[in-house]
């Protein structure tokens, strides 16, 4: 089962309404302080690859219940240019270096779960769960 | 009690008794505290986050702007903790690369590995080391059915493992030189063409070549590019440069080599080096050829190899054990 | 340790004057400067190095291969300016014989 809220990237300013949006939904859920703020981080990193290298893109909040548990599932779409080399910007220290911020492998380790999909022409979908113990 | 709440009481002590007195033992308490959290991988979030909810617990009259304060110091220690984190992720990718690193000089040792020929009248003394982990000097002897003694010293322009995967194949094309014996000239051409042909244009190979004939004492040399020999004349206790000009192997497709040839009388010496002998530096700039003469000198009555072993130790010395390039130094000694 | 290139280009004249210390860390830099140049058809580049203290092997790899793309683009390369220690490593290596070297920096003997 999975409630959805979403919001459009377009430009900075929605980078904030898409973390208003987590954190709400963090709270809602019983995420404690720091993990809200690693689930914000995470959303602030997505939304901001969206504006920077897609242009556009939505942001989704999922609200998930599975075998007793729940989570909050953060979904990333857009349809930009796409990533042709998904292991390089999976690296530790490829986009860092130009102190662009925490990266995907920094989202990666802010949430529980990671999976990414995307190729040339055909944009990104990002999804980063996490679920609350 | 598992580690977070061990923690969580170990922070109160330390906060409370700060807090009462500000003495500099309660500080150095956070120190070794902030060992440990380290070292179970406790993020600074994490800290800020159970600093502001023991001082809503400990100090309810702690004012709502102070406590709101620590929301930002959270939001911004989450990047720090994230970097620290890839820091920690590339120390530990670094730590395998250098490992791989190790495991592929030591195959390159057992396939550039070549012996130092023993045979009567003659004493030979070789070293080689390399300067980071791969080495892009080269060294090799052949003892022939002639009874002739081949020596080869290359380097290749560059270092570590470019230089190294270039030196494998030098290697594997002098091994495949035809087996009729060959003068150090036409040894030198033929090596031209492989490496012109095989190897990137950037690359270049110095090599010197020498033949020596124990029957006649002939040394028959040519090189190509390679830093010059030294000859030494024991009779006039004299050094002079064993000069050979030819150019760089992988240049020019149809270099030719000039072949020289020197007696060598009972005594004599002929000493042979890479460029990081010569270029070897120290706080007053390069050691001289002098320099090395002088040790050479020094240590004249020991066996060749001991020569090559205590220069090495004086050079690597006067660079403060900091070698900038691969050192190869060989001497061949005629016994008296 | 660090080097500055100045290059100054009229027409196919490239007057470049590099100093510092060229070695396995700078030499990239190098390279990067002078590849594309010496791609240029009929190039005429000459290269000061006056102002070089130190130069190693990797530096001496950047010049035979700018030389080769000079070469097979029916231009001309010089050097001027070598130190005497720069001169011998040029001598040594066989280069001076292919490569056009001229002690005097401005119309040298």
């Amino acid at each position: 089962m999975s409630i959805q809220s979403c919001v459009t990237i377009i430009n900075e300013w929605d980078i904030v309404a898409a973390r208003q949006l987590g954190r709400n939904v963090a709270k809602e859920l019983g995420f404690g302080t720091v993990d809200q703020a690693r689930i914000t981080t995470a959303i602030s990193e997505l939304a901001r690859n969206i504006y920077l290298y897609a242009g556009k893109g939505q942001i989704c909040i999922d609200k998930l219940y599975e075998d007793g548990k729940a989570g909050l599932r953060i979904n990333a779409a857009d349809n930009g240019p796409g990533i042709s080399d998904i292991r390089q910007v999976m690296e530790d220290g490829f986009s860092t270096s130009g102190g662009l911020g925490a990266g995907l492998p920094g989202v990666k380790r802010l949430m529980d779960q990671f999976e990414i999909e995307s190729s040339p022409g055909n944009g990104t979908q990002i999804k980063a769960t996490k679920w609350l113990r | 009690m598992d580690f977070r709440e061990m923690m969580e009481s170990k922070y109160r002590e330390l906060l409370e008794n700060y807090i009462k007195e500000q003495s500099e033992q309660a500080l150095y308490a956070g120190q070794k505290f902030s060992r440990k959290t380290i070292e179970q991988k406790i993020s600074p979030e994490e800290i800020v986050s159970l600093h502001k909810s023991l001082l809503i617990e400990m100090y309810p009259d702690v004012p709502e702007k102070v406590i709101n304060s620590f929301d930002i110091l959270l939001e911004v220690m989450i990047g720090y903790g994230l970097a620290y984190r890839e820091h920690q992720s590339l120390r530990h990718k670094q730590e395998e690369l250098r490992s791989e690193m190790e495991i592929a000089a030591n195959v390159q040792q057992t396939l550039l590995g070549t012996k130092v020929p023993v045979i009567n009248g003659l004493d030979i003394g070789a070293i080689s080391v390399p300067a980071k982990h791969m080495n892009g000097d080269y060294y090799h002897f052949v003892h022939d059915e002639n009874n002739c003694i081949s020596v080869a010293i290359a380097d290749v322009i560059g270092k570590g493992i470019p230089a190294a995967l270039c030196m494998s194949m030098i290697k594997y094309s002098m091994d495949s030189l035809p087996e009729n014996r060959m003068g150090p000239s036409s040894i030198l051409e033929n090596l031209n063409r492989v490496v012109e042909q095989n190897v990137d244009p950037s690359m270049f190979i110095t090599m010197f070549y020498g033949m020596y004939d124990p029957a006649t004492n002939i040394l028959s040399y040519a090189s190509a590019g390679h830093e010059p020999g030294i000859y030494y004349n024991a009779e006039k206790k004299e050094f002079t440069e064993l000069s050979a000009r030819g150019l760089l192997l992988g240049v020019e497709k149809r270099t030719k080599y000039k072949e020289y040839k020197k007696e060598i009388l009972p005594g004599d010496m002929v000493i042979l080096m890479s460029d990081g002998v010569t270029e070897c530096r120290t706080d007053e700039g390069f050691i001289e050829r002098e320099t090395l003469l002088g040790y050479i000198n020094k240590y004249i009555h020991l066996s060749a190899q001991e020569i090559v072993n205590r220069i090495f130790k004086e050079l690597e010395k006067l660079q403060h054990f900091q070698l900038r390039d691969d050192f190869t130094l060989i001497i061949l000694k005629r016994d008296v | 340790m660090n080097i500055s290139i100045d290059v100054k280009e009229k027409d196919t004249a490239i007057e470049l004057t590099v100093s510092g210390e060229i070695d396995a860390y700078t030499a990239p830099k190098l390279r990067e400067t002078l590849f594309p140049l010496s791609e240029e058809n009929g190039v005429n580049m000459v290269v000061d190095l006056s102002g070089v203290s130190y130069m190693d092997s990797t530096g001496l790899g950047v010049f035979v291969g700018v030389f080769k793309n000079v070469r097979a683009n029916d231009g001309q390369f010089k050097i001027v300016g070598l130190s005497e220690r720069l001169q011998r490593l040029f001598e040594i290596t066989g280069l001076a014989d292919i490569i056009n070297i001229n002690s005097q920096i401005e119309g040298g003997v």
